[in-house]
């Protein structure tokens, strides 16, 4: 086993030296690595993207592509650098709506996956109620959202929630009934009650089966919020879009998508590294 | 201590039907089966698990049940524990039904996979026992991973351990409430050779150590022979469908038990004799 002698030095080797592993202490080496990995993950993406652009700027530049059917990556940037508070208030808006969504619709699902597993005749009364809202295309009921909550947040909160309550209902459910049967036994034999068996074990056994349905519905969530606003939002990417389109500004509509997918990306690294420290103990994060 | 009951009959209920209350020493058995038969019903048959099963434990004696799978161990080590109600019979311990057993936090449990709580490091599945259905704790988490020699690993997750490593601390978890019956369902049986001879010392060091000091009762279950022989004061071998005792072996091998004991002639006496029992039953 090996002993790290010297937590204070950790800081220094770090600054001076690249990280070995050796030298540095167990929690640098674990960060170093994941940067590390972070690293050559996102070096052949960046070239891939860069390629991208590169084919796109060309093929604008040399076939004369009216501005107002594709703009050039570069009228694009043009634009983002030009004003960057609008599209960092206006994410910001799009996100609010969609994280408050994603709290409510998590929350919800969580209480109702909780209700069901207690016994299969709750399950049967409230899944197809469940299914039927999932079912529902959120497009065709936004327009009418605006009419029963108005213009702002509501309706964005609204349809995020709608969409993200669904696969964290089913995974939260899979994951209550998925436990060690012995583990269970072992906390029958001690008389342990209902919410004990909850708390110890049924809680944290699901926590993978609900990552893994937070990592599929974060990004929906910014789908809802930004559908809302296309319909009855002031504000946020999605009118911007939405304002964009219509005047035939391209580059602002492009840039706003933009804004979205870098939102996008900084919630799915949020909620991998998130995951990463929470289910430590699990097998799906471990790096083979 | 052990009974010397003869080897064919099961053994001489000593007292009538009826609940004793009272939790006084001596003779009063401290489990009590009586009659035990646990019937599967499916769809167009009946499958009887287990007929007709009287044994009655002493205060702090080792006993084991051996069997070929499907013998119904594993059920009626349930039955005990008060995780299954049998179809017919009864059990008692101190008197009291399982459940009131499990109240108390009189019983703990050894499976054959350790079954510990992978979000929790070693220290804090051994001491899981005191956090649910709060009751008097007895024995401090901390000195039962000494005992079972994993001081070192204390902040250790499971899957940071070896199989042999997560089963002791299985095994420090069910002494955790000082438990005064230890079921254990072929707690070594996913062990390789090698650590399983290991493990069955360890198991009888930490039964003869001062957590257990006040003479805890266990139930064994395994289809080890030599575990069967090395470990108890008394075998009971089961037979299959419906699963019956078939016979009662008393081991009058001197505790404490080292390794030399497996070489003596007495040990190899018994495992002979269990073995020839065993292979009786099988092709009969």
């Amino acid at each position: 086993m090996s002993v790290d002698t010297r937590p204070t030095e950790a800081g220094i080797t770090l600054n001076e030296r690249p990280t070995t592993g050796l030298t540095t202490s167990k929690r640098t080496s674990k960060s170093g690595r994941w940067f590390v990995e972070f690293l050559a993950a996102a070096i052949p993406a960046l070239i891939g993207l860069a390629a991208v652009l590169l084919i796109w700027e060309a093929w604008v530049k040399l076939r004369h592509i009216k501005p107002y059917i594709v703009p050039a990556p570069t009228s694009v940037a043009r634009d983002l650098l030009d004003d960057p508070s609008l599209y960092i208030v206006e994410g910001l808006k799009t996100l609010e709506g969609a994280m408050l969504g994603f709290a409510v619709g998590a929350l919800v699902a969580l209480v109702l996956a909780t209700i069901m597993a207690q016994a299969r005749y709750l399950e049967r009364s409230i899944f197809p109620l469940a299914i039927l809202v999932k079912v529902t295309p959120i497009v065709a009921v936004a327009p009418l959202l605006t009419i029963w909550f108005g213009f702002g947040l509501m309706p964005k909160v609204f349809i995020a929630a709608l969409i993200v309550f669904f696969p964290i209902m089913v995974n939260a459910l899979v994951g209550f009934r998925s436990v060690n049967p012995n583990a269970l036994a072992l906390l029958e034999s001690l008389a342990a009650g209902r919410s004990e068996v909850f708390l110890r074990l049924r809680l944290p056994a699901s926590l993978p089966y609900i990552f893994a349905a937070c990592r599929v519905s974060i990004p929906l969530s910014v789908i809802g919020a930004v559908v809302a606003e296309w319909f009855s939002g002031d504000r946020g990417l999605g009118s911007v879009i939405y304002v964009a389109n219509n005047n035939l500004d391209m580059a602002k509509a492009f840039a706003g998508v933009f804004t979205l997918a870098i939102i996008g990306v900084g919630l799915y690294l949020v909620t991998t590294w998130l995951e990463r420290r929470i289910l430590f103990w699990h097998e799906s994060t471990w790096a083979d | 201590m052990v009974s010397n009951e003869p080897l064919v009959e099961g053994p001489v209920l000593s007292r009538a039907e009826g609940p004793v209350l009272s939790r006084a020493e001596g003779p009063e058995p401290h489990v009590e089966i009586q009659d035990v038969g646990m019937v599967y019903e499916a769809a167009d048959r009946s499958l009887v698990a287990l007929a007709g099963i009287n044994l009655s434990l002493a205060r702090g004696e080792f006993v084991s049940i051996i069997g070929p799978s499907g013998c119904g161990k594993s059920t009626l080590l349930r039955i005990v524990g008060g995780l299954q109600s049998p179809t017919s019979g009864r059990v008692a311990i101190d008197g009291a039904p399982p459940r009131e057993a499990q109240r108390r936090k009189q019983i703990g449990f050894v499976f054959q996979d350790p079954s510990l709580m992978p979000w929790r490091n070693v220290i804090d599945n051994v001491r899981l026992p005191l956090q649910v259905n709060k009751r008097a704790t007895q024995t401090d988490p901390e000195r039962l991973v000494d005992l079972v020699g994993l001081s070192q690993f204390r902040r250790y997750y499971p899957h940071q351990l070896s199989g042999g490593m997560q089963q002791r601390v299985a095994l420090a978890r069910s002494f955790t409430t000082s438990p005064s019956l230890l079921l254990m369902d072929e707690p070594f049986g996913a062990l390789d050779e090698i650590t399983r001879a290991a493990m069955r010392y360890e198991l009888l060091r930490v039964w003869r150590s001062e957590v257990a000091a006040s003479g805890c009762t266990v139930l064994f279950v395994t289809h080890s022979i030599a575990e069967a022989v090395l470990l108890s004061d008394r075998v009971v071998v089961l037979t299959p469908q419906p699963g019956r005792i078939a016979e009662m072996l008393d081991i009058d091998l001197p505790r404490p038990r080292p390794e030399e004991t497996e070489e003596t002639p007495e040990f190899l006496q018994y495992t002979r004799r269990l073995r020839s029992l065993l292979r009786r039953r099988s092709t009969a």
